[in-house]
């Protein structure tokens, strides 16, 4: 079966920091302006960089720093339907100690994205950044902005100082819910800030090991949220999972039930198995897709969830992991490609389903 | 023209000074992008396709790399003859066409140089 579009559900563009700049009210410009612009990174070392080195035009300029140049040269080059704008540059406030600077610094790109970027083409969805450690900051900016034309979803770092089904959060879901906006988490800050170790195990010592364990603070995340019964207190919340490509969720949710049967007791507003929770509620987007010697293996491990419903590409552009739309949407049979291609995303962000202008 | 024996045309793509060691230039070749590297006075010429996901390997990062060594030990090694993707950063023996870490590998053209011309048979 051809695939008959596709929408790209985790595309990073890259705010100019002289406009956000302008966006910052005092007494925070002059400190971003200065170069104090968050807790930092880890900066373990990947020597592709993370961005890749060819996303440039011809004369040298970054794809993903222009409205234009990611119109032109990404989403016309794969025929993009719809691209959902993950802002770069965000993820890592979000964990910073200092609750104001970091909502100031969202809303100041948030604005930039919302008021420069979404009116240049009419194929970019824009999903508005939030700080999550001070809920109330979060949800404030989900009301401000949750209305624009546009904004499709709420993105907040998996790194995180506690799982996100705890109540502290809760605000924040109410406001998605209030407009109708899934949240989103999305890798790449785990161990900055304020957030817990990396990993369970603590800090490891390389690039490939904490990149290869970031899953896990998914895994934590999912589990939580639906234990503490987020789901069941907002039956309309749907929860991307952005960035975990998706082999590891049967087996954890195999356990998770299993576990339930024994220790329901504990968590008494589940009302059904956790994985039929987690199937109503939650999406995954394919990168970084696994890739198994045998492909075979992967299309099995489709069939132990029901990926065609919860399944949604991302490329991931222009990081150094990214797949392209064609790498991705050979994986999956083809009776599930135009799910998988577009399908559930336009449902889910409610995507009219021709592209206007 | 018909093909010489061996089915290969042979295309003279630079003069060896234009290509001097640690430079690589993209010529096209019968509607194909192939990338012409000088390894340390070696020329070589390698189809810019990744076989992973079909990049334009060629544009990637050339350089040396870690070699295999004892678990804690670092040892730097093979400068210039390296070749990383630009996309996934899979690394590449520009001198054999062979991955790193994978069974996939370059498509590579014979290189021949003839009274300082460089020959690539397509």
């Amino acid at each position: 079966m051809a695939i008959t579009s596709i929408i790209d559900a985790d595309i990073h563009p890259a705010p100019d920091p002289a406009r956000v700049a302008e966006r910052l009210p005092e007494p925070w410009r002059r400190r971003y302006l200065s170069g104090n612009t968050g807790p930092g990174y880890l900066n373990y070392w990947n020597p592709n960089g993370v961005h890749r080195s060819d996303a440039v035009t011809e004369d040298g300029e970054r794809i993903e720093g222009s409205a234009v140049h990611l119109a032109r040269h990404f989403f016309d080059v794969y025929k993009i339907e719809y691209g959902i704008l993950n802002p770069e540059n965000i993820l890592g406030i979000g964990l910073s100690p200092e609750p104001d600077y970091a909502a100031a610094q969202a809303s100041a790109i948030n604005d930039v994205f919302v008021e420069e970027w979404l009116p240049v083409d009419s194929r970019f969805r824009y999903s508005i950044a939030v700080a999550p450690n001070d809920p109330e900051l979060a949800a404030r900016e989900i009301r401000r902005l949750g209305n624009r034309p546009g904004v499709v979803q709420v993105l907040m770092p998996s790194g995180a100082r506690i799982p996100y089904g705890q109540r502290t959060f809760h605000p924040i879901y109410a406001a998605a819910v209030e407009h109708g906006l899934p949240v989103a988490i999305h890798p790449g800050t785990e161990g900055v800030g304020i957030s817990g170790a990396p990993t369970a195990a603590g800090y490891p010592s390389s690039y490939l090991e904490w990149h290869t364990g970031l899953v896990g603070s998914f895994m934590a995340h999912l589990i939580s949220l639906v234990t503490e019964g987020v789901f069941i207190k907002f039956p309309e919340l749907k929860f991307v999972l952005v960035e975990g490509g998706v082999c590891w969720l049967p087996p954890l949710l195999w356990r998770l039930d299993k576990n339930w049967r024994a220790l329901r007791q504990t968590a008494p507003w589940l009302d059904r198995r956790p994985s039929e929770i987690v199937f109503e509620h939650v999406y995954l987007t394919t990168q970084p897709i696994e890739e198994p010697d045998r492909p075979e293996h992967f299309k099995m491990m489709l069939e132990m969830f029901p990926a065609d419903r919860i399944v949604m590409f991302s490329s991931d552009f222009p990081h150094w992991d990214g797949d392209t739309p064609n790498f991705a949407a050979r994986n999956f049979p083809a009776s599930m490609r135009n799910r998988v291609m577009h399908e559930t995303a336009r449902a889910l962000y409610r995507l009219p389903e021709v592209a206007r202008g | 023209m018909g093909r010489p024996a061996g089915g290969k045309r042979r295309y003279v793509v630079a003069r060896t000074g234009e290509i001097p060691s640690g430079v690589r230039r993209i010529v096209e070749l019968e509607g194909r992008l192939i990338g012409v590297f000088n390894v340390h006075g070696r020329y070589v010429a390698v189809l810019n396709v990744c076989p992973h996901e079909l990049a334009p390997v060629c544009l990637g990062r050339l350089g040396g790399t870690t070699l295999p060594s004892a678990a804690g030990q670092w040892v730097w090694g093979r400068e210039g003859e390296i070749l990383a993707c630009p996309w996934h950063g899979w690394e590449f023996d520009l001198l054999t066409g062979a991955c790193l870490t994978d069974r996939r590998r370059l498509r590579m053209y014979e290189v021949t140089v003839e009274d300082g011309q460089i020959i690539v048979m397509v």
